[in-house]
């Protein structure tokens, strides 16, 4: 009976390491495919997204009258008809000398590095030229990457401006944060973005609100050029002007928004733009949110200083080559197998089972890690060979006082406490190197627990009882 | 108080040394960073089929000999490659690309294929993102440091937990300056590595003080 008992539990092993290690194929369309999970990596052993950003060298041209005034409305004047006006053009370079400077170059990246983190990107590596103020950057490849790079280098300058004067009225200095609000409604879900202004801008914006009033007679109606069509709360629709109303414009990076008036007084210090209309289709709902984030990202981050042009955007693999890893795989095994020779040379028959015990850990461990969701990065790895370390020490001590199992294993973790706080804050961490130890060292640790309580302890009772 | 054995001592004047000439190396010399975080120059070739990296890196170390030389697969397609070296000239360039067409019977020119700067990665900016999630595990195994073991005194225990925390990362990185490991992917796993074994002998030394003050009360 204890005979085929261990049977049991060994032969349970051997399946288990064969699916962890060889999988389990089945025939779909004329090919093999393995139905075990496959494992995810991280960028750093995977690949990643790796771009370049060079400064804007090129230049716009601008229509100035004698005075040296900007000129708008000029596209449908020819060459000749802007002399007659006494009007000339003027290219000016999106990066004039004065702002290529290092302090504005270093600003640019600490900017960058904050959209990254705002926008959620959990590993990254970015390198300034500070001579040139060219960024190299590698992130992670997933479907949001494309989208991720385009918020990157948008220059995020945002201004408040009179129509019809062009004189800024407010800009990125007066704005404290922004952020996408959900509302419901009858037609469904509308997704807004806030501009909180910080106190003094929350001043401007009333002073702006007063002076900028609908008049009661106008009508109203849509007239905007973006999503973005409606501010609401105090002021929102696009009012169509009467010969006395004065209207704002909302550009960024000098691209028009919206053009509004305000019904009342903004008191609050903030303003909602609606993004796209109610919906509650979920696809379309989901595109307005990221559109709106997009914008809060570059709002919330500030503008950069210089203009990035995308120089370089592609995918490249790891420098870790398969061979590499095979060879790092060899080394853990070999090694492995040493202190299993050893637990086997010790302890005879119980450290046969204590081999068998560890053989199937190992095919635990690997398969938990893939079901998990946990995605390797090199720590991931290294946290891979820690808890075989640690589950091979709480094996071999309890093969040491097999009499004793209890005590070893409540020594063994009250030792591990320290190690746990620190694997389940690192779980929390949003940093992909960190958090994926942190993610493999708590299911680790957790299947030491389960694991050897459970089936290690059983084969040991099973042999015990028997030599007894 | 306890006196300590001649060992104990040997090991901390041994440390204390490696941490005063590490720092010294560090502060006159530096870290030694890998290829991956270093200033470097990059060659990108489009070989328009799939291709061994082996074979890349037969080529590289003719025409590149003696340089740490990084090759990576460029796009989905696996047809393009990336080379980065410290230093690449022009004529190192033109032999590369005349090797690579030689062997894959290609036609790449080399005055077209152009040495682009890779710029370096600060130290502190690599570093940055591991240093909060540490403050913060640290704080954590502190306060449970304090609440287990304050039978032993609250301070002193604080006290050795933190300098042995401390001394430990110090031997690390002052071991990498002397013997100039790069600073590389390896770094972190090191890192954490050291902090376990910390965490772990700081710990085993605790419960055995506590055992043993437990013991003397009875």
């Amino acid at each position: 009976m204890k005979k085929i008992k261990i049977l049991t539990i060994t032969l349970l092993m051997v399946a288990v390491t064969m699916i962890a290690f060889l999988g389990i194929y089945t025939q779909k369309q004329n090919r093999m495919e393995n139905l075990v999970k496959d494992y995810e990596w991280g960028m750093d052993l995977k690949g990643s997204r790796n771009i370049r950003l060079k400064l804007n060298t090129e230049s716009k041209t601008v229509i100035k009258d004698a005075e040296g005034k900007e000129v708008e409305d000029t596209e449908n004047l020819t060459d000749e008809q802007l002399i007659e006006k006494g009007y000339h053009k003027e290219e000016i370079p999106n990066n004039s000398e004065d702002v290529k400077t290092l302090e504005n170059y270093k600003t640019a990246k600490k900017i960058i590095e904050k959209r990254l983190e705002k926008l959620g990107v959990n590993n990254y590596q970015i390198s300034l030229d500070e001579q040139t103020g060219d960024m190299v950057i590698d992130l992670p490849e997933n479907g949001a990457t494309d989208s991720i790079i385009s918020n990157l280098y948008t220059v995020g300058k945002f201004e408040i401006i009179d129509s019809q004067t062009k004189e800024v009225l407010m800009n990125n200095n007066d704005v404290k944060q922004a952020r996408v609000m959900y509302g419901g409604g009858e037609n469904g879900t509308t997704i807004y973005l806030e501009i909180e202004f910080e106190k003094e801008g929350a001043k401007k914006l009333e002073e702006i609100s007063n002076q900028y009033q609908t008049t009661q007679n106008s009508e109203t109606e849509e007239n905007t050029t973006t999503d973005s069509n409606t501010t609401q709360e105090n002021a929102t629709e696009n009012t169509d002007t009467t010969s006395t109303e004065k209207k704002i414009t909302m550009n960024i990076d000098d691209t028009e928004i919206m053009s509004t008036s305000f019904e009342e007084p903004v008191r609050t210090g903030r303003l909602q733009l609606s993004f796209g209309s109610s919906s509650t289709d979920a696809k379309t709902i989901q595109q307005s949110a990221n559109q709106a984030s997009s914008m809060a990202t570059v709002l919330d981050t500030g503008n950069i200083p210089v203009k990035y042009a995308l120089d370089e955007n592609q995918y490249i693999f790891s420098d870790i080559t398969k061979n590499e890893m095979e060879i790092a795989v060899y080394v853990i095994l070999a090694i492995m197998v040493l202190g299993l020779i050893v637990l086997f040379i010790k302890y005879k028959k119980l450290g046969a089972l204590g081999v068998i015990s560890y053989i199937g850990f190992v095919s635990f461990m690997l398969i938990i890690i893939r079901y998990a969701n946990v995605t390797l990065s090199i720590e991931g790895v290294f946290g891979i060979a820690i808890t075989f370390v640690l589950n091979y020490i709480l094996v071999y001590g309890l093969l040491a006082k097999i009499e004793e199992r209890k005590e070893v294993y409540k020594d063994f973790f009250i030792k591990m406490i320290p190690i746990m706080i620190m694997v389940i804050t690192f779980c929390f961490i949003n940093w992909l190197p960190i958090s994926s130890f942190g993610m493999v060292m708590f299911w680790g640790i957790a299947l030491i627990a389960l694991y050897n309580s459970i089936l290690t302890n059983s084969l040991l009772k099973i042999e015990t009882r028997k030599e007894k | 108080m306890k006196e300590l054995s001649k060992k104990t001592k040997i090991v901390s004047v041994l440390i204390a040394i490696i941490i005063l000439v590490g720092m010294i190396i560090l502060f006159t010399k530096g870290l030694n960073f890998d290829l991956k975080y270093q200033e470097a120059q990059k060659v990108q070739l489009y070989l328009q089929k799939e291709f061994e990296i082996e074979d890349i890196k037969q080529i590289t170390n003719e025409v590149l000999p003696n340089q740490n030389v990084m090759i990576q697969k460029v796009e989905v397609f696996e047809d393009t490659i990336s080379i980065i070296a410290k230093e690449i000239t022009n004529e190192q360039k033109t032999s590369m690309v005349n090797k690579v067409n030689e062997k894959y019977g290609l036609d790449l020119s080399a005055d077209e294929t152009v040495i682009t700067n890779v710029p370096h990665t600060r130290g502190r900016d690599i570093i940055k993102p591991y240093i909060l999630p540490f403050i913060i595990a640290t704080v954590i195994i502190l306060a449970y440091m304090a609440i287990r073991y304050y039978k032993l005194g609250l301070v002193k225990t604080l006290f050795k937990t933190i300098a042995i925390l401390i001394v430990a990362q110090a031997t690390l990185l002052s071991v990498m300056a002397i013997v100039r490991i790069p600073i590389g992917r390896l770094t972190i796993p090191l890192v954490i590595a050291v902090y376990l074994l910390s965490l772990i002998g700081m710990t085993s030394y605790l419960e055995k003080e506590l055992i043993e003050k437990k013991k003397e009360e009875e």
